[in-house]
């Protein structure tokens, strides 16, 4: 079950977007916001009146103790991202893409980042200076032959 | 039917009368179909991903009729990059015409699709409105739910509400867009890989025709004046096809309209079968051959709420 989500909410996702990833508000003008189970953050069209929807649009945040972004978020607005990405060579964006985690050097503040493989948007990991903590769903890990 | 006939038998016995080549049209059903896929630009400039792609896949060719569509020798590209990223999505190229020929009605629009999963279609449209207006995607089966649920977060779609609901019973809803993609017996698909190999009986068509008819005319229902229904089939069944129509514009306060797609070949609705003579404006309808395109076969009509 999808409710709106309530203002101060949404402004903490917001201002998480900018401090943490350079996106700029505007970017979110046009979308309604929804909170469904276990804290997901929804963006999507408005209600309609008398439906009882699976999903509205697409979930884009977990809000726990704090925000935490999806792949779904990460490859929509990759091209919207200015800082905290993480640039991958080929063998690491092939083990990124089956799941793995990986043991890489960068200079970027630990926390939730970026991935991106050229220009491609991978999805969502989590850094702690030393360790690259694969954050995509298993059910989008996939061995890729071809890229 | 003997016991020995395959299906593909089956199908050139019970249609190539209605096709304009039955020797061509025989010869067609036996070659494995190209894999296709569509550009999904929520994701990315168009050109920048082919000229990605391009360097894995040199076979990746132009579809003349539609502006985002390719072809592929590979066979496997649910396994590239850019499957993996959301910025392809792999679909027959049949399929993605439903959308094409209201392409002048979608943008910023409300559209239900009332069979939506797995999504190829609702993924299309969400393209072509760039990812604005509001598409309501439903299906009745919670297992089919999942496939357009995984599809629509890969390609990023955001203007989609999805339910889960017999569309028989579906809440009277107002838009100006219907498609109804209707469950078939999928003849046409023969050409694919995993095609359906099922030797239909007389009895299911008439099934899969009871059923098509009510979604169709729940549709026709709830559609208020001046909006578009868009009907749909991969089946070469004239049961499922021209009969439905039929019998929807004798019995629903609908119009038949025109269809064109520059560059893709179509031919008119039938207007007998068997012992039946349907309404000479069916040949409103088009059915795509599988020989004039090299594509699967598809069955398409348009209509108007009068």
């Amino acid at each position: 079950m999808l409710t709106t989500l309530d203002l101060d909410k949404r402004a903490l996702i917001i201002d998480y977007c900018y401090e943490r990833f350079g996106i700029m508000e505007h970017i979110f003008d046009n979308y309604n916001w929804y909170i469904g189970s276990k804290n997901r953050i929804y963006i999507g069209p408005e209600e309609i009146e008398r439906l009882i929807p699976e999903s509205i649009g697409l979930c884009i945040f977990r809000l726990d103790r704090t925000p935490k972004p999806t792949t779904n978020f990460i490859q929509l607005f990759g091209k919207e991202i200015t800082k905290n990405i993480i640039n991958l060579d080929r063998d690491q964006t092939l083990d990124f893409c089956s799941g793995s985690d990986l043991k890489i050097t960068d200079s970027v503040e630990p926390g939730f980042v970026s991935i991106k493989y050229k220009n491609i948007s991978l999805g969502c990991g989590h850094w702690n200076g030393e360790t690259l903590k694969n954050q995509i769903p298993k059910s989008r890990f996939c061995k890729i032959n071809f890229l | 039917m003997t016991k020995t006939q395959t299906v593909k038998e089956r199908i050139v016995e019970r249609y190539s009368r209605l096709s304009d080549d039955s020797r061509k049209f025989s010869n067609i059903i036996n070659k494995p179909l190209k894999q296709s896929f569509r550009v999904n630009i929520i994701k990315g400039e168009k050109e920048d991903i082919l000229r990605q792609m391009m360097l894995y896949d040199s076979s990746i060719k132009k579809v003349p009729w539609c502006e985002n569509a390719f072809e592929s020798d590979l066979t496997n590209l649910g396994s590239s990059i850019h499957h993996f990223s959301g910025q392809i999505y792999i679909q027959e190229l049949t399929s993605m015409i439903p959308p094409l020929i209201v392409r002048d009605l979608i943008k910023k629009n409300k559209i239900l699709d009332c069979c939506a999963a797995p999504g190829s279609k609702t993924t299309q449209i969400a393209d072509m409105m760039e990812n604005k207006g509001h598409i309501i995607a439903n299906d009745a089966r919670h297992g089919r739910i999942k496939s357009l649920r995984g599809n629509l977060d890969r390609l990023g779609i955001t203007n989609t509400t999805v339910t889960l609901r017999d569309f028989k019973s579906f809440p009277n809803t107002k838009a100006d867009l219907y498609f109804v993609d209707a469950p078939c017996s999928s003849e046409g698909t023969i050409r694919k890989k995993n095609a359906v190999t099922r030797k239909w009986k007389d009895y299911d068509y008439e099934r899969f025709s009871r059923m098509q008819k009510g979604l169709l005319k729940k549709a026709c229902e709830m559609a208020p004046k001046g909006s578009t229904i868009v009907y749909s089939t991969c089946t070469f069944a004239p049961e499922e096809n021209e009969n439905v129509i039929n019998e929807i514009i004798n019995e629903e306060n609908v119009k038949l309209q025109n269809i064109n797609l520059n560059g893709l070949k179509m031919k008119k609705g039938i207007t007998s079968w068997k012992q039946n003579d349907y309404d000479k404006d069916v040949e409103k309808c088009r059915r795509i051959w599988p020989h004039h395109n090299n594509t699967d076969a598809f069955f398409l009509a348009r209509m108007e709420k009068c």
